[in-house]
């Protein structure tokens, strides 16, 4: 867009056409106060706190030129009144007179906040936005001493009103702005707030069931300009002056959401620095100013009563306390001598720099990546380039969802998807089910589970949507696994990858594929060479098994029976978990909020995180613990230095190429700018000051020629008479061992339940809300049933991590519980 | 009983007033009509609208709440909507309300301990020169009472009371 100049408190400014006024000024460093207004909404014009004195050349109305007074300047002719900062956009020549040097401004803001304050409580000491408010900071820098109105006409309303379990509502606090509802609005697409009654009557409701149902609900705590929104997790928890901030990356998808723990010294834990919330961390390229609330409100699985805190190591039968030389003496003694029939497995929770050494670690034994997905090695070769960016996709662009429910497996790509489309960028959706993205998909494809191939191979060939995918400027395959294992998955990666090569769209930026993986690091343990295994339950049995982060005990009893009967196990872990149970020996480590380390997003982006609390107990970070007991080994690997295991990374792996600690470290200017002095702007989410990390290069990107796997037809499943097909889904909230210890979150969670379309539980004899027996494959057991019209018929599904092990599609089958008893 | 268990021919009638893509703004006469029997919509209607017009209960209660026209809890048989809006302040309308409240013995936003008035204070009703004026909105529909006083109010609030009697 062409550029507009005109003048602000006297400095030149030059921005694009249609930037706001308010933006403009931003932009010269010129701070307007606002609260109504946030720049990543549209502009309200809501609370008048934005009043300035703007001023246009006079136009003579036979010539359509300026006036030009005496001394030859174009003639400007002021608005009699104040106008709205953030409703106005810039004109050439425009002069704008802010509270900085206008005295009309400055009693019009002055008005305003007095007003504001007519029915607001004042009740900072006791409010948690106190320290980081807007208001307070308004009120403070343009508002009057004092109020001429009456003390006694002040709204009084009953304060703490849940809207939902997370998220409170003082209502005297409000000042109506409608930021929390136009977030969910127009960002989140989910209207469950809105306003009742009118004027000084106004007061947020949600009618949702739960209440304030969004998966985003946290966000509109931070974009609240008061106290009138706060979260369960924080309230009354501590001041904001107290708080230290520490940089991090979220670690429960792979999208890899940039965040602040706030922690302080507390005296209820005796001293000890605790984390005390979860802030979003503005980084414009991956998560922008938001998060999802699993990433604000899931956390604390780190400071839970399971976590291992000494070395174990089993005596009698029994798992003792040992030192850490005793443990790791004995663990590497047992697999020196079982050297040639050893396993090490490996979870995508890992860090970058965990999982470097460990893959040197395993040499030439076995190593396997624990996970029921595939793929990962052709997101390697054709995985998104450099500088890609969903939020620059829009018209012109086109992006494929596969087999994922984004809104479950990934909340802010889907957010951010939703927002493309809502650009103009075509988005085809195709699954086995409807999903909530659907809504906003220029074309669904509804495929029967199994098909999943097939849909692919006929996006390459003539149909409408075929020709939309292939001619798009740019495009991007999300991929993932819903309704599939990991044999469905990796031919469905394989589909995937030839179709964007055949449509050329590989190699640039805002091109390639991308694996909605089950974990954070998923992507990060297949460039350090991990591969899953098709028989897990094989690859264990009989051996000397090193297992980090991962809990196949506890996901499924065949993997725990092939454990019992393995020669030796050592399980390196967070928590205590049913495969530590299993151990021999018991390594504590260190998640990501106790030490640095890097991840790599599905984007293939790779993030800095930083320490945030100090170790639990003896507790160590993973690639140390394998450090030390590689030595024992005779290997020789880094154990103390992150950066200098990364140089390894750098230098012997291609896609790193380049890249190093400080590199990642880097920073560019963002816009908007946020969490600075001027929390009322943006809201409270932090400032980027440590890193926006790097992508990785594709083998694409980088020229090379590589030969991509034809897909593999696996033969779709069809049940017979009297069965269901079972498939496995992702639930946002389940019950594995990184969510289940969030007692807040413990509704959302809900029971175990697998969903069935209502005509098929009807013809099963089992309404909503039952229990029914369900067998397959030699297991059985007892499940409630949810109804789900969305579905197709002779299909259950079946959640990930609520205790139903169920690692790719099978048939099943389900009788009434009653009737069996 | 479902909206469209007990209004089928009405509700069909207003859906087909609308284009689809229009189709939210069905939501005005299908809340007047919710509100028919009962005088308040009850929470399943609310449940019924949205689904009907694919908006979520969030935004039909905002409406509900929006509108003095509205109402989501059974309250009086009658509701005595008083205009206290600026203009009709300058005619005496607040001094009226306050006198009101004294006679009926209830405060802004009550209803008699018998059940037939509610009082509700609202925004203009256009008819800001007859002031003190108010609405009665009753099942039957809406009537506009206009240059009223105490007195004048209190003998039809007695009327009221008898019709509510009959009417039982
Ligand atoms: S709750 Fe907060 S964000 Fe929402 S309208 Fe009130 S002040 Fe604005
Ligand atoms: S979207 Fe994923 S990475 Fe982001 S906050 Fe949510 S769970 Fe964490
Ligand atoms: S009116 Fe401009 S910020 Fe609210
Ligand atoms: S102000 Fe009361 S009717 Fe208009």
């Amino acid at each position: 867009m062409a550029d507009v100049t005109l003048t602000i408190d006297n400095k030149q400014v030059t921005v694009p056409a249609g930037t706001l006024v308010v933006d403009a000024a931003k932009r010269a460093g010129l701070d307007v106060p606002v609260f109504c207004y946030h720049p990543k909404l549209e502009p309200a014009g809501m609370c008048r706190m934005c009043l300035v004195e703007i001023g246009r050349p006079m136009l003579d109305r036979a010539t359509g030129k300026p006036v030009l007074d005496e001394a030859g300047e174009a003639k400007i002719q002021f608005m009699p009144k104040l106008e709205t900062a953030c409703t106005n956009p810039v004109s050439e020549g425009m002069v704008v007179k802010t509270q900085l040097t206008s005295e009309k401004a400055r009693a019009g803001q002055k008005g305003t906040v007095e007003f504001l304050l007519t029915s607001h409580p004042l009740d900072c000491p006791v409010c948690d936005k106190g320290g980081e408010c807007a208001l307070q900071d308004l009120t403070m820098a343009h508002g009057p001493g004092q109020s001429r109105f009456l003390f006694d006409e002040k709204q009084r309303l009953a304060k703490q009103l849940p809207l939902g379990e997370l998220i409170w509502l003082d209502r005297e606090r409000c000042i109506q702005c409608a930021r929390c509802i136009r977030f969910q609005d127009d960002i989140a697409g989910e209207s469950v707030l809105g306003f009742e009654e009118r004027g000084r009557m106004m007061q947020i409701v949600s009618m949702s069931e739960p209440g304030f149902d969004s998966i985003f609900s946290g966000n509109t705590t931070d974009i609240c300009p008061v106290g009138a929104l706060t979260t369960s997790d924080f309230r009354f928890g501590a001041r904001p002056w107290e708080l230290n901030a520490a940089p991090s990356i979220c670690a429960q998808c792979p999208v890899g959401c940039n965040l602040t723990f706030n922690t302080r010294r507390e005296a209820k834990a005796d001293g000890q620095i605790v984390i005390k919330r979860v802030m979003p961390r503005q980084n414009e390229q991956v998560n922008e100013i938001w998060m999802c609330d699993k990433g604000r409100f899931a956390y604390h699985y780190v400071e839970s009563e399971k976590r291992l805190t000494r070395p174990l190591m089993r005596r009698d039968g029994k798992l003792a306390k040992v030192s850490w030389k005793a443990a790791l003496d004995l663990a590497a003694e047992k697999l020196s001598e079982h050297k040639k029939n050893s396993v090490t497995l490996v979870s995508g929770r890992l860090s970058n720099e965990d999982l470097y050494n460990l893959n040197i670690f395993a040499g030439k034994t076995e190593a396997i990546l624990y996970t029921d997905m595939g793929g990962g090695d052709l997101t390697s070769l054709v995985g998104v380039s450099d500088g890609t960016n969903i939020g620059d996709m829009g018209k012109g662009d086109a992006i494929l969802v596969i087999a994922s429910d984004l809104y479950n497996e990934a909340p802010i790509w889907w957010l951010r998807i939703k927002a493309a489309a809502e650009r103009g960028a075509t988005l085809i959706v195709a699954g086995g089910r409807a999903a909530k993205l659907d809504r906003f998909a220029t074309f669904t494809i509804r495929y029967a589970y199994g098909d999943e191939i097939k849909t692919i191979e006929d996006l390459g060939g003539k149909s409408k949507i075929a020709e939309a995918f292939r001619k798009a400027e740019n495009a991007l395959i999300f991929y993932g696994s819903d309704g599939l294992g990991l044999a469905g998955s990796t031919s469905l990666a394989a589909a995937c990858a030839n179709l964007l090569k055949e449509t050329n769209h590989i190699g640039r930026r805002n091109n390639g594929l991308v694996g909605v993986w089950p974990r954070v690091n998923d992507q990060g343990a297949w460039e350090m060479g991990f591969r899953p295994t098709a028989d897990l339950a094989e690859a264990l049995k009989g051996k000397a098994v090193y297992i980090v982060g991962a809990d196949p005990a506890g996901d499924d009893p065949a993997l725990a029976k092939a454990l019992k009967s393995a020669k030796f196990v050592v399980v390196q872990d967070i928590s205590m978990t049913a495969t530590a149970e299993l151990a021999d020996v018991i390594l504590p480590a260190q998640p990501h909020t106790e030490r640095a380390g890097t991840f790599t997003s599905g984007e293939r982006r790779v993030q800095r995180f930083y320490p945030v609390v100090p170790a639990f107990g003896e507790s160590r970070p993973d690639f140390s613990i394998t450090a030390q007991l590689a030595r024992q080994m005779g290997i020789i690997l880094e154990g103390s230095s992150l950066p200098i295991v990364f140089d390894f990374i750098a230098h012997s792996l291609p896609a790193f190429d380049g890249l190093n600690y400080d590199r990642l470290a880097e920073v560019t200017e963002q816009w908007p700018m946020v969490g600075r002095g001027d929390m009322y702007y943006g809201g409270t989410t932090y400032e980027n000051k440590d890193g926006l990390g790097a992508h990785l290069s594709s083998a694409a990107q980088r020229g090379e020629t590589f030969k991509l796997p034809a897909a593999k037809n696996v033969k779709p499943l069809r049940p017979k008479e009297g069965e269901l097909l079972a498939v496995p889904v992702t639930q946002l909230y389940d019950l594995g061992n990184t969510v289940a210890s969030a007692e807040l979150l413990a509704q959302r969670i809900g029971a175990a339940a697998i969903s069935l379309h209502p005509e098929t539980a009807g013809k099963l004899g089992a309404a909503d809300g039952e229990t029914v027996k369900i067998s397959w494959n030699g297991s059985q057991s007892e499940v409630r049933v949810r109804t789900d019209e969305g579905l197709a018929a002779g299909v259950a599904l079946v959640p990930r991590s609520f205790g139903i092990a169920l690692r790719e599609p099978m048939t099943l089958t389900v009788k009434p519980a009653k009737k069996v008893k | 009983m479902s909206l469209m268990e007990k209004y089928p021919k009405e509700v069909k009638q207003i859906l087909a007033k609308y284009p689809p893509e229009f189709k939210r703004s069905a939501v005005m006469p299908l809340l007047y009509l919710a509100q028919r029997g009962e005088g308040y919509v009850t929470k399943s209607a609310m449940t019924e609208i949205a689904r009907a017009l694919d908006i979520t209960e969030t935004e039909v209660a905002s409406i509900i709440g929006f509108y003095t026209l509205y109402h989501d809890k059974k309250e009086g048989r009658y509701r005595m909507q008083v205009c206290a809006d600026l203009p009709c302040a300058l005619r005496g309308a607040d001094k009226f309300l306050a006198e009101l409240c004294g006679n009926l013995g209830i405060r802004v936003g009550e209803t008699t301990p018998d059940g037939t008035v509610t009082l509700e204070s609202v925004a203009c009703l256009a008819a800001c020169d007859k002031a003190p004026m108010f609405q009665i909105q009753s099942p039957d529909g809406i009537e506009y009472h206009e240059n009223m006083t105490i007195d004048r109010t209190m003998e039809l609030v007695e009327a009221l009371k008898r019709s509510g009697q009959e009417g039982r």
